[in-house]
């Protein structure tokens, strides 16, 4: 496993990642941290913003203006997976045995399935429903309580051994 | 001078104190900043799309009412923003990158401002269906921009120009 790591880490692509400069004045590696923030923002802003009004937030909003907020939650989702990949790639060796590492990718599997359902729960069959049902409600919650582990466990990277 | 007050904020009361706890609170602010800044962009962001004509169906004063949430975003990230400038003011305030997440900043709130005395009421009264006007479009591109802006600089602070590196 840590051979692996090693080897994924010292490959071309990862030194590239790590320590490539750009013509735009910053490197690589800082510009990738800082679109995995836009991406951050462009997945959990909007997934927050529709837990919150399925909580009963803002409840004059249909719910169903919000389905398009999945398309922004999509380009987000596709930022951050391939500079995430990027960014791991380039400390493997390092990131890959932090147990925090596991704890965000776990946490952002089971977001993504909880976010699945609660899309079908709650676009699945036609105009979305103004109050939702129990079940979209506990899928909401779990929703806002996932995407706050799965921040607290990537910013901890930095700072758990 | 900018140095000279960064060095006399240093050696407050309140400064020294947070610098002796910095082992736990930095990432905990940290932590607390991120998530504030995905409730701030998330909230603000739906709104400046729907002044920008999407959504057109949903009256504006509608949409305004998840503000609340951007505004808690938006405190958490001025708490912790300041408690990360008082512990170490030197950090920031010799970093060209810090004062462009402070323009950044200026620009977004002076935006809002500009909205909400200039433009508040006529946004609230324009009827659902109706396009918004191009002053409505401005104001919602500018806002993207700015915090964008102010999301770009933050998270460059710690590469472009200071060189020092807490909290990677």
């Amino acid at each position: 496993m840590e051979d692996f790591l090693l080897k994924l880490q010292e490959s071309d692509f990862g030194v590239w990642v790590s320590s490539a400069p750009t013509i735009f004045g910053p490197d690589v590696y800082p510009i990738f941290l800082m679109l995995h923030t836009v991406g951050l923002a462009m997945v959990v802003g909007p997934a927050w913003v529709l837990d919150l009004r399925l909580l009963g937030y803002g409840a004059r909003l249909p719910v169903e203006t919000l389905r398009s907020a999945f398309r922004i939650m999509w380009i987000g989702f596709f930022i951050n997976a391939s500079t995430g990949i990027a960014l791991f790639i380039s400390e493997a060796d390092d990131k890959g045995l932090k147990w925090i590492f596991w704890v965000k990718l776990v946490s952002i599997a089971v977001a993504l399935v909880v976010t699945s359902r609660l899309r079908r729960a709650v676009f699945g069959g036609g105009v979305a429903a103004d109050v939702a049902p129990p079940r979209a409600r506990s899928l909401a919650k779990a929703s806002l309580a996932l995407w706050l582990v799965a921040i607290t466990a990537g910013r901890l990277m930095a700072y758990i051994k | 001078m900018v140095l000279h007050f960064a060095s006399w904020i240093h050696n407050t009361p309140i400064s020294l104190a947070l610098q002796r706890q910095v082992a736990w609170l930095w990432p905990f602010c940290e932590t607390v900043h991120f998530a504030g800044l995905a409730l701030l962009l998330g909230v603000a962001g739906l709104f400046d799309l729907r002044l920008m004509g999407f959504m057109k169906r949903v009256p504006i004063s509608v949409v305004k009412e998840f503000m609340p949430f951007a505004l808690v975003g938006f405190s958490l990230n001025l708490i912790t923003g300041i408690i990360f400038v008082v512990s170490q003011p030197a950090q920031y305030f010799g970093n060209p990158t810090w004062w462009l997440k402070v323009t950044f900043l200026i620009i977004a709130g002076a935006n809002a401002l500009v909205f909400e005395t200039a433009y508040g009421r006529r946004a609230a009264a324009l009827p659902a269906g109706e396009d918004t006007p191009t002053a409505l479009k401005i104001i919602a591109a500018v806002s993207l921009i700015s915090w964008a802006g102010v999301l770009w600089a933050g998270r460059m602070l710690p590469f472009l120009g200071a060189g020092v590196g807490a909290g990677l």
